[in-house]
C-alpha cells in the first residue's frame, strides 16, 4: 500500500526523496562527505604506547603506573588537526577510529583483530596486527584484567558463563566483565571547565604536602593525580604548537585566523578556567579524550548535564554578541563530530550482543537544579535544535523530565521525537530521585544526578562503584524449572541444577513458581560469585588516576576509584544485574497458569513436547498459547502474574551480597535479548526458537495491542514495589507517525509524556517510524543507509544491524491510529 | 418466595426461568469493541466504545460488524492456521457449515449455522470469533476508566457504533457514570431515533458528532435504507435545546454517491439555518472496512471503488466553514 505522505516522519521524507540529510552548516557538511562510507580504523598507538610505559614501571604502585602510562600516551600520541576543525584532539588519528585496551583483553586481540579485519567491521593493516602480536600481546599474556578475573572465578561459575570460550559468554549469563572496566559514567567536566587543571593540580600538591610521610598509598594517589594533570596539559600544549605551525603555513586568511584561535584556546584550556563557549567546548573535549584514553567505559564516557555546565560561557558570549545561535551550533557540532569519530572496539566472540557500532555518550538536558527548580535554559533548546539539524546520530541525547517540566520544553521534545530518529530518550526525576535518596545522599546532591549509558544514573562526586555487571537469561530459568534443571542453549542440553520438585511432580502453578525461584536463584548466585571475583580482581589490577582525581569521594579518601571506597563515597551500583526477557517469562507464566493449571486445556507434558519440537506439528497449541492473557494489555490476570514474577526476581536478588554490598537489578538489554534469543529454544509464550526475547521491561514485540497508554499502565502495574532494588526499567514504545500528525498529535504526545511522569516510570523512548519503511530498508539497504532507528538505549543506522535485530525492530508493536 | 438473581447472560436467564427463578436482569449493552488511544474522535486521547446494532444500512459502511444487533460469527482467514495443522472447526460443527476448499482453508455455508458457537470455542487462533459481547455499565467503565486518573490530554470517552441511540438506556447510564468522575464524553450518532431518546442521551454529552449523509430524501433512502426526515428534525431540535453542547456535523464523502459539490452544498444550505453549530467536517471515504465484510460472509458493494483525493475535500471543507461562519479548524 502506498504510504500517505502526510504520515511520513521528516526522516522518512528525506530518505524517500533521496535527499539524505545535510546540515544547514557548510563546515559540518564538509566533514560529512566521507563519514558514512568510512569503515572505522583500528588505531594501535594507544595500545603500543601504553604497553611501553607499563613495561617500564613494574615496581611502582598501580595508580602511579597508570598515571605514567596515560601521561606517556598523551605526550607521544600523534597530534592531528583535520581540515576545518574548530575543536581539536583525537585518541587515534584522523577520521573514524577505534583504540585498544590490551591491559583488559590483550591476549584475545590476535584472534579478535583478524576477525574484525575479515568481517570488514573494522579496518586494520597486517603490519599493525603484527605490531600488536610482537609488542603488545606478549607483555599482557597472563596479566590482563580478564585473565585475572577468570583465574579467580569458581570453576563451576566459569563453566556456566563461558562454556568453552573464555572470551565470549555462552548465552546463559552474558558477562560484560572486562569488555569495559567501568560501569556507565559521565565525565566531571564542570570541574575542569570552571577551575582549570592548574588549580586542581595545586590542590593536589597542597594535599600532598600535608600527607604524613609514611602514608605511601595516599601519597601515590596524589602523585598520580599530579602526573595526569601534567599529562593533559602537555597534550593541550602539543595541540597549541601544532595549530601555530599550521597557521604559519596556512594560505587562507580565514582558516589562518581559526588556527590561531585554536592555538590560543589550547594554551588556555584545560590548564585555566574556560572564558568563552569555544574554550569550554575545547576543554570538554580534552577532558573527554583523557577519560577515553585512560580506560574503556560502558557506553563510552557520557557527556553529563551538558546544558548546565556549558550554560554560563554560552550565555556570556551570547549576551556579549561574541556568538550567535548559528555559531554556537557550529561549535557544538564540531564537538559532536569528534564524538562520532570515536568508535569503541566492541567485537567479541558473541559479536551481536551490542550492535551497530553502538556508543552512547549520553548528553543530558533539562531536569532540576540542586535547589529543586526547573533547570531548562536557552542552551537546552539550542541543543534540541542541533539534534534536528545535525545529520549523525551522535551523541546520544536524553532529557530529564519532572512534574514541573515546562510545556515549552515538552513541546520541543515532542517535535524532535516526531522527526523519527529516536531522540531524545526521557528519564523521570519523579521516579529516579526518590530511588537514589534512599542511599542516604542529600536531596540537593541527588537532584544533580547524571544519566549515563542507556538508562543508568550517577552522582559524579559521590558514586564510586565500578565493577561491570552481567545479563541474566531469565527465560532460561523457567526452562530449568520445567525440565529438572536442564537447559538447551545453542543446541546443547546441559543439566545445571536440580529444582526441588521433579518435572513429573509439578502439579500446581505454585510448584512451578517454586522451581522457577530456585532456578533463578541458581543464576543469581553465579552472578554474585562472578561479581565478587570481578570486584576483587579489578581492585588488584586496575587504577584510574584521572577519573579518581575528578571525583570528590576519591579525593576525600585519597583512594583510587577501582578500590573499595567506604565512608566517603557510595559504593552503589545503579542496577547491575540485568534481567533479560522479563516479558517472555511473564507471558509464558501467564499462559501456563491459565491453560495448564486453571482451564486444564493442555498439560505440561504436551507443552514440553511442543517446545522441544519448536512447535513443528504443534501450531494449534502455539496459537492457544499466543491467545492466552497478555501482559501489556492491562489484563488483570496477566498483570498479577507479572507483579508476582517481579517480586520473585527482586526478592532473590536481595538475598546475596558482594564484598561491596548488595546489588541492584535493572532491565536494560541493549541488544542482548536478540543474541540470547538466538540461542534459546522455543518458550511457552509461543515464541519460536531463535527469535528475540522481549526487551527491557516491555511485553514481547507485537503483543501489546491496546495502544501505548495501556502498555504504560501495564508496565506500571507490574512493578511489585516491595523492595528497593529494581532500577533502570527500560521502556521502548514504537509509534506510527499517523497518531502524531499536526498540532493535535503534538499535544497528545505531550500529554502522554506527562502521564509517563505521573506513573513514575523510570525511562521511556519512542521509535516513530512506519513499518513499511523498515521493510523497504531491509530490501534495499543502499537506499536507506542513513535511516536511524532507536535500538535500545541508543540509536543506530538500521542497515548496520543484523537481520535478526532488524526483524526484532520491525516486530515491535507499532501503535496505530484507531 | 422467589429467588432474585442478578445476572447478565440471557442464556442463563432462560434456564433459570425454567426452574422458576425470577430474574432481575442487570442492564447490559451489546458492544463490538473498545478501542484505546483513539486520537481522531474528539479532543485528546480517547477510548472509543463501539455499540452493536444500527437502524441504517449505508452501503459504504466501514464497520459492517456493528450493523446487526445480534451476535455474529466471523471468520478471519488471515489468522486461520489451516485445516492441515488444525481443522478442528470442521470436526466440531455438527451442522456441516464448514467445508474444506482444497486450499488448506475453510469455506462456510452460513445458512446452516445455528449459532451454537462450538466452533468459536474450539478455534485456537481466534480466526473464528464472534462480533458482539454483552457488558454491564461497570464492566465497560472499568475497561475504560483506568485511564482517567492519568489522563493528561483532556481526552475522554466517545460512544460510537452502530448507533448508540439504539441502546439509549445503557448509553445514558454509562455516560452518567463518566460524568460522575468528570470524564469528557462524546457520542457519534446518525440521529435516526425518536427525539426523546436523543434528548435523554444528549444531556450527558459534552460533544456530539452528528452525521448528515445526504440531503435528498430519495437518495438517502436508496443508500442508507431509511428516510432522513427524523434525522433533519432532530438536529434542529438538538441545536436549539442544547446550546451548551458542542455539536459537530459530519458528512462522509463517498465516490459517485455524494462527492459532487452540489450534494454537499445542499447539506450546507440546510445547516445554514441551524444555530449553535460548532463545526462541519467532511470525511473522505476510505475502504478500510472491506476485509470485515469478508469475515462476515457479506458482500461489499463498493469493492474496488478506490479512495478519494483528500486535498480537494479539505479545501472544500475550509470554504464551507467560511460560508457557515465556523471557525477555521487548525
Ligand atoms: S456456530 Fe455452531 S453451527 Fe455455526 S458454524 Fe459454529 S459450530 Fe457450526
Ligand atoms: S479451528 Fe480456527 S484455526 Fe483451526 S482450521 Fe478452523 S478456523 Fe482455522
Amino acid at each position: 500500500m502506498a504510504m500517505n505522505a502526510c504520515c511520513l516522519t521528516e526522516q522518512e521524507k528525506r530518505i524517500e526523496s533521496g535527499a539524505g540529510q545535510l546540515s544547514p552548516r557548510q563546515r559540518i557538511n564538509g566533514f560529512l562527505s566521507n563519514f558514512r562510507d568510512q569503515i572505522p580504523r583500528i588505531d594501535i598507538q594507544r595500545a603500543v604506547l601504553f604497553t611501553e610505559s607499563m613495561s617500564q614501571t613494574e615496581n611502582y604502585p598501580m595508580n602511579i603506573r597508570r598515571a605514567k602510562a596515560l601521561n606517556y600516551v598523551l605526550n607521544h600520541i600523534d597530534v592531528v588537526i583535520e581540515d576545518n576543525e574548530l575543536i581539536v584532539g583525537t585518541c587515534g588519528g584522523a577520521g573514524r577510529h577505534s583504540i585498544l585496551f590490551p591491559e583488559v583483553r590483550g591476549p584475545w586481540f590476535e584472534k579478535a583483530l583478524r576477525g574484525a579485519q575479515k568481517s570488514k567491521a573494522f579496518q586494520i593493516s597486517d603490519e599493525d596486527i603484527q605490531v600488536i602480536k610482537e609488542k603488545v600481546i606478549p607483555y599482557w599474556k597472563g596479566k590482563s584484567a580478564h585473565e585475572r578475573y577468570l583465574a579467580m572465578l569458581p570453576p563451576d561459575t566459569r563453566e556456566v558463563i563461558y562454556g568453552n570460550d573464555n572470551w565470549g559468554s555462552a548465552g546463559l549469563l552474558q558477562d560484560n566483565a572486562n569488555i569495559n572496566t567501568t560501569l556507565n559514567w559521565a565525565g566531571n567536566y564542570k570541574k575542569v571547565i570552571d577551575k582549570g587543571i592548574l588549580e586542581i593540580k595545586k590542590e593536589m600538591q597542597e594535599r600532598l604536602n600535608k600527607v604524613p610521610d609514611s602514608d605511601y598509598s595516599k601519597m601515590a594517589f596524589l602523585q598520580s593525580a599530579i602526573i595526569v594533570c601534567d599529562g593533559i596539559m602537555g597534550y593541550a600544549t602539543r595541540y597549541a604548537n601544532k595549530a601555530r605551525q599550521l597557521a604559519l603555513k596556512e594560505k587562507d586568511p580565514k582558516r589562518k585566523e581559526e588556527l590561531e584561535m585554536i592555538a590560543r584556546n589550547c594554551e588556555r584550556v584545560p590548564a585555566h578556567p574556560a572564558r568563552s563557549f569555544w574554550e569550554a567546548l575545547q576543554c570538554q573535549w580534552f577532558v573527554q579524550t583523557a577519560y577515553k584514553l585512560e580506560q574503556p567505559t560502558v557506553g563510552v564516557i557520557s557527556l553529563g548535564r551538558f546544558d548546565q555546565y556549558m550554560y554560563s560561557t554560552f550565555n556570556k558570549d551570547y549576551q556579549a554578541g561574541v556568538i550567535d545561535e548559528e555559531r554556537a551550533l557550529e561549535l557544538m557540532e564540531c564537538l559532536w563530530f569528534k564524538i562520532a569519530n570515536y568508535v569503541p572496539f566492541n567485537i567479541t566472540a558473541t559479536q551481536n550482543y551490542f550492535e551497530g557500532y553502538c556508543h552512547f555518550e549520553q548528553t543530558v538536558l533539562g531536569g532540576q537544579t540542586k535547589d529543586g527548580h526547573d533547570a531548562t535554559n536557552e542552551l537546552t533548546y539550542l541543543i534540541l535544535r542541533s539534534k534536528k539539524e545535525f545529520p549523525l546520530h551522535y551523541p546520544d541525547l536524553s532529557v530529564r523530565v519532572h512534574s514541573r517540566t515546562p510545556d515549552r520544553l515538552l513541546r520541543a521534545i515532542v517535535e524532535l521525537i516526531k522527526e523519527g530518529t529516536g531522540f531524545p530518550k526521557l528519564l523521570n526525576d519523579e521516579e529516579i530521585i526518590p530511588f537514589i535518596l534512599q542511599n542516604g545522599v542529600s536531596i540537593q546532591e541527588v537532584r544533580d544526578y547524571v544519566p549515563c549509558g542507556c538508562t543508568e544514573v550517577r552522582l559524579l562526586d559521590i558514586d564510586t562503584y565500578m565493577a561491570v555487571g552481567c545479563n541474566l537469561n531469565t527465560p532460561a530459568a523457567l526452562e530449568m524449572a520445567m525440565n529438572d534443571g536442564v537447559v538447551d542453549i545453542d543446541g546443547t542440553k546441559k543439566k545445571l541444577m536440580a529444582p526441588s520438585i521433579k518435572a513429573t511432580d509439578i502439579k500446581t502453578y505454585e510448584d512451578l513458581l517454586q522451581n522457577f525461584t530456585e532456578a533463578w536463584d541458581f543464576l543469581v548466585q553465579h552472578y554474585y560469585k562472578r561479581q565478587a571475583a570481578l570486584e576483587i580482581s579489578n581492585a588488584a589490577c586496575l587504577a584510574a588516576p584521572f577519573m579518581s582525581m575528578l571525583n570528590d569521594a576519591c579525593v576525600e579518601s585519597l583512594t583510587d576509584i577501582h578500590q573499595p571506597i567506604r565512608g566517603h563515597g557510595l559504593s552503589k551500583d545503579t542496577g547491575n544485574l540485568s534481567v533479560i526477557g522479563f516479558g517472555t517469562v511473564v507471558e509464558s507464566l501467564a499462559a501456563i497458569k491459565k491453560l495448564i493449571f486453571e482451564e486444564k486445556k493442555i498439560t505440561l507434558d504436551e507443552l514440553k513436547k511442543a517446545l522441544e519440537a519448536n512447535f513443528e506439528g504443534h501450531e494449534r497449541l502455539r496459537q492457544i498459547l499466543l491467545n492466552a492473557p497478555q501482559y501489556g494489555n492491562n489484563d488483570d490476570f496477566a498483570t498479577e502474574v507479572a507483579r508476582q514474577a517481579d517480586e520473585i526476581i527482586c526478592d532473590v536478588v536481595r538475598r546475596y551480597r558482594t564484598p561491596n554490598g548488595p546489588q541492584n537489578l535493572k532491565h536494560v538489554p541493549v541488544t542482548t535479548h536478540v543474541a540470547m534469543g538466538r540461542k534459546m529454544n522455543a518458550t511457552p509464550n509461543g515464541r519460536k526458537a531463535g527469535e528475540a526475547l522481549s526487551e527491557g521491561i516491555s511485553p514481547t514485540q507485537g503483543r501489546d495491542t491496546e495502544g501505548p497508554l495501556v502498555t504504560l499502565l501495564s508496565i506500571a502495574k507490574a512493578k511489585s514495589n516491595l523492595y528497593n532494588n529494581s532500577l533502570s526499567r527500560l521502556t521502548n514504545i514504537k509509534i506510527s507517525p499517523q497518531i502524531l500528525t499536526g498540532e493535535k498529535g503534538t499535544r497528545d504526545l505531550m500529554a502522554f509524556i506527562r502521564t509517563f511522569v505521573d506513573l513514575k516510570l523510570w525511562h521511556i523512548q519512542f521509535a516513530v517510524i512506519n513499518k513499511d519503511t523498515l521493510i523497504k530498508a531491509q530490501k534495499e539497504p543502499e537506499k536507506y543507509r542513513n535511516l536511524i532507528v532507536r535500538v535500545a538505549g541508543y540509536s543506530a543506522y538500521f542497515t548496520e544491524l543484523s537481520p535478526d535485530l532488524q526483524n526484532e525492530i520491525i516486530n515491535r508493536t507499532e501503535h496505530q491510529m484507531c | 418466595m422467589n429467588l432474585i438473581v442478578l445476572i447478565k447472560k440471557s442464556s442463563v436467564e432462560l434456564s433459570l426461568k425454567k426452574v422458576g427463578v425470577m430474574v432481575m436482569k442487570e442492564l447490559t449493552g451489546r458492544i463490538v469493541n473498545i478501542q484505546k488511544y483513539s486520537v481522531h474522535d474528539g479532543p485528546g486521547i480517547r477510548d472509543l466504545v463501539f455499540m452493536k446494532g444500527c437502524p441504517l444500512k449505508c452501503i459504504w459502511c466501514s464497520n459492517p460488524e456493528t450493523q446487526s444487533p445480534s451476535f455474529q460469527l466471523a471468520y478471519n482467514s488471515k489468522r486461520c492456521i489451516g485445516v492441515e495443522s488444525c481443522g478442528y472447526c470442521v470436526k466440531e460443527c455438527a451442522q456441516e457449515v464448514f467445508t474444506i476448499n482444497g486450499k488448506n482453508n475453510i469455506e462456510m455455508d452460513r445458512s446452516k449455522c445455528i449459532n451454537c458457537l462450538k466452533c468459536v470455542n474450539i478455534c485456537c487462533s481466534k480466526a473464528l470469533h464472534v462480533f458482539g459481547t454483552d457488558m454491564t455499565v461497570d464492566e465497560v467503565f472499568k475497561k475504560t476508566q483506568n485511564q482517567t486518573d492519568t489522563w493528561r490530554s483532556n481526552g475522554g470517552v466517545t460512544i460510537s457504533g452502530g448507533e448508540p441511540l439504539l441502546q439509549a438506556d445503557f448509553v445514558t447510564a454509562l455516560l452518567k457514570k463518566y460524568k460522575t468522575v468528570g470524564v469528557h464524553t462524546a457520542i457519534e450518532t446518525t440521529g435516526y431515533a425518536p427525539w426523546e431518546r436523543l434528548e435523554q442521551v444528549a444531556r450527558w454529552c459534552n460533544l456530539i458528532f452528528y452525521d448528515i449523509k445526504i440531503l435528498n430524501k430519495q437518495k438517502h433512502n436508496n443508500y442508507t435504507g431509511v428516510d432522513n426526515s427524523v434525522i433533519l428534525q432532530n438536529i434542529k431540535k438538538l441545536t436549539e435545546k442544547f446550546p451548551d453542547i458542542e455539536i459537530i456535523v459530519r458528512t462522509p464523502v463517498i465516490p459517485n454517491i455524494n462527492n459532487q459539490e452540489k450534494d454537499i452544498i445542499n447539506i450546507v444550505k440546510f445547516l445554514d439555518g441551524l444555530d449553535n453549530l460548532n463545526d462541519y467536517e467532511l470525511l473522505p471515504y476510505h475502504g478500510y472496512g472491506s476485509s470485515k465484510y469478508l469475515q462476515l460472509g457479506m458482500t461489499y458493494k463498493l469493492e474496488g471503488i478506490g479512495s478519494l483525493e483528500k486535498e480537494p475535500i479539505y479545501e472544500l471543507n475550509q470554504r464551507i466553514r467560511k460560508m457557515l461562519n465556523l471557525r477555521k479548524k487548525v
